[in-house]
């Protein structure tokens, strides 16, 4: 028997469990009923440029403030199970967890259109403490560009810890790796991090590969 | 980093202290890796980029990985022995307490293994307090630990009420930082921190989940105590294997089987009411379970009903609104509002609550029945069936009430219940327990 690979419960596939969520698609197989069942994607009404889930379809005030044509796509609005999830996998380093999403992305990223996948990179110090790209570790067999660097000196704080002031105002922290502009020119650049919290990140990311020479640049998120 | 925060512990840090030395956190053993905090193996599946392994079991308590240290200074036993005595609490224990509270106290002093198997209400925790004394006198240093965070975080400020030493709190996301002092409360989780480091430890709650089912805290337990160090078990509803270890005379074991204010425990009454789940998804409930609760309302006496799973709260309301009776408030363990609905019906604000175990101890209601559907569920154990009983006639001016237990058929776990809270009365009369 296998057991869940989030909460260490055993995965039945016999009736009582199975049979009431029989109706939801089972996108991962690593999970058990339950933890598939917190997992809730996002769903409309949602704002058309960020993604986030909210009572209508206009463009939401965060949006509206950046006053850009930026789009975002994301999978799952940041909730306490999002929270919880990103807790686990990130801050307490279970790597193991990335199985978790694989399923979520690759189905994801297949409805997105792009030419080249750029995941968001984490600094040299997160390597060392953390031990891997959080982005990253969702990929499975998907080509991707590692085109961006981040400089640590300019990323001092994790950006959950900052005021969404300070976020808007933090430099920008990326610069493009040697070689970048041969796979970016005139190339359709899907960016992939985390969570869309402000959107402050990926546009600093887009700034430095439109830099590069690529003709568009979207992005997806795990959660919003 | 201050040099006694190594005293008795085990822990990761990056880089080397001035003294103490390091272990490595994971160990290969025959090709396999297994964990040096925790001792749990690691699955082959469980690694970092560039194949470094690390353990899940222990995560919570910080990540180890293949490249972790361990460091530990052995416990230097630097507490000064006390002149005076460091209780500083104005209550008094009832006689048969304080007999209670001598034979711990004895067999602490004579360092042997014990368990101090007291009724829901006995009130366990004073009872410990003349052997706690006296250890902390010696300059003993001291562990009280629970599998429940919140049964640690209920005591902490008793106990620094009631003693005049030293103290220090851990459990996951604790706000202080941890001291060497001579009391620790900590969750027995947080000892997979420590390394023979105590004198004597007591382990309240110890039937309670996780601890109950789980090896790695079990050893945790036996490798935070020193050597020569002893402990003491503290429960309402020992499970079959600390009755065992009592049996085999590996326990001294001290028996409190009357409440404090001298009423027996409230009997589990089993009714059988077929396929109620069935039922359910109409959703309707059995009439005997919906007759006894409108006598309840009708008269206004509070009740607990419990149910097996979060996922029974819903439709057992749906099924009392249905037969118009008053739905009550649902909690469960996850539920948000928790805390503020507990206190609801603590303050006697809301005359029903529908729940899952999660109330099963540690929370105490003035006047209150216990309505119990599914008593053969699976998920209630003799120990939970036993403390949900618990419950009910805890106060003084209100000992009395009921405890019905709902059945679609009679378990092994709901007889075993019944059949210690009659062995308790039984204990519990001849020390001139009442009926309420
Ligand atoms: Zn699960
Ligand atoms: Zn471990």
């Amino acid at each position: 028997m296998k057991n869940c690979v989030w909460c260490q419960r055993p995965v039945t596939s016999g009736v009582t469990l199975a049979a009431m969520w029989r109706w939801a698609p089972l996108p991962s197989p690593n999970l058990c009923a339950v933890c598939q069942k917190r997992l809730r994607p996002l769903h409309a009404p949602q704002c058309p440029r960020c993604g986030r889930q909210q009572s209508t379809t206009k463009v939401c005030h965060d949006c509206e403030r950046w006053g850009d044509s930026w789009v975002n796509h994301a999978i799952f609005p940041y909730d306490a199970t999002l929270k919880a999830y990103m807790q686990q996998y990130k801050f307490q380093g279970d790597y193991r967890l990335r199985l978790v999403m694989q399923p979520y992305l690759r189905q994801a990223l297949a409805q997105e259109r792009y030419d080249v996948l750029v995941p968001i990179p984490v600094t040299a110090e997160t390597w060392l403490t953390r031990g891997f790209n959080q982005v990253t570790g969702w990929l499975t067999d998907q080509p991707f560009q590692q085109v961006l660097t981040v400089d640590a000196a300019r990323k001092p704080r994790p950006q959950s810890s900052k005021t969404r002031q300070e976020r808007l105002q933090s430099p920008q922290p990326f610069s493009l790796q040697p070689g970048a502009t041969k796979l970016l020119r005139n190339q359709h650049v899907l960016l992939l991090d985390d969570v869309y919290t402000t959107g402050r990140t990926l546009r600093h990311a887009a700034t430095q590969i439109y830099l590069g020479g690529a003709k568009a640049v979207t992005s997806l998120t795990l959660a919003r | 980093m201050e040099k006694s925060q190594l005293f008795g512990r085990r822990l990761p840090l990056e880089q080397a202290p001035a003294s103490g030395h390091g272990i490595p956190a994971l160990r290969q053993v025959n090709g396999r890796w297994r964990c040096q905090r925790c001792q749990q193996w690691v699955a082959t599946t469980d690694y970092l980029p560039q194949q470094i392994p690390y353990c899940r079991h222990c995560l919570n308590l910080g990540r180890l990985t293949a490249h972790t240290k361990l460091y530990t200074i052995p416990e230097p036993n630097q507490f000064a022995t006390l002149t005076e005595s460091p209780l500083n609490w104005p209550g008094q224990l009832s006689p048969i307490q304080l007999a209670a509270a001598q034979a711990v106290k004895r067999y602490t002093m004579a360092g042997r293994d014990q368990l101090l198997w007291a009724v829901t209400g006995a009130g366990k925790t004073e009872i410990g307090f003349p052997a706690l004394a006296w250890a902390l006198q010696q300059g003993w240093r001291v562990a009280w630990t629970s599998p429940r965070v919140d049964v640690c975080l209920e005591l902490a400020p008793r106990l620094a009420q009631a003693f005049t030493v030293p103290q220090t709190v851990l459990y996951g996301g604790q706000a202080l930082p941890y001291k060497y002092c001579p009391l620790t409360i900590c969750t027995t989780h947080q000892l997979l921190r420590f390394e023979a480091a105590f004198d004597w430890l007591i382990v309240d709650e110890v039937d309670a989940f996780p601890l109950a089912t789980s090896p790695l805290l079990q050893l945790a337990v036996k490798r935070a105590q020193k050597p020569t160090g002893s402990h003491l078990y503290l429960t309402a509803t020992p499970g079959r294997d600390l009755q065992r270890q009592v049996q085999r005379r590996q326990l001294a074991v001290t028996y409190l089987p009357l409440r404090y204010h001298g009423y027996l425990l409230p009997p589990i009454q089993v009714r059988l009411v077929g396929n109620w789940r069935q039922r359910l998804s109409q959703p309707r409930l059995p009439g005997a379970i919906l007759r006894r609760l409108r006598r309840y309302q009708q008269t206004q006496q509070r009740y607990l009903l419990f149910v097996p799973h979060v996922a029974d709260l819903s439709p057992v309301q749906h099924a009392l609104q249905h037969a118009h009776l008053d739905g009550g408030v649902t909690v469960h363990a996850a539920d948000p509002d928790r805390q503020s609905k507990v206190q609801a019906i603590r303050d006697q604000q809301v005359t029903s609550l529908i729940t899952t175990t999660i109330l099963e101890r540690g929370v105490t209601f003035p006047a209150v029945n216990v309505v119990i559907l599914g008593g053969d569920d699976a998920v209630f154990s003799t120990a939970a069936l036993v403390q949900m009983a618990g419950r009910v006639g805890r106060h003084p001016d209100h000992p009395g009430g009921e405890v019905i237990c709902y059945c679609h058929s009679q378990t092994r776990a709901v007889q075993r219940a019944q059949r210690m809270i009659r062995t308790l009365n039984r204990k519990g009369r001849r020390l001139g327990g009442r009926r309420p």
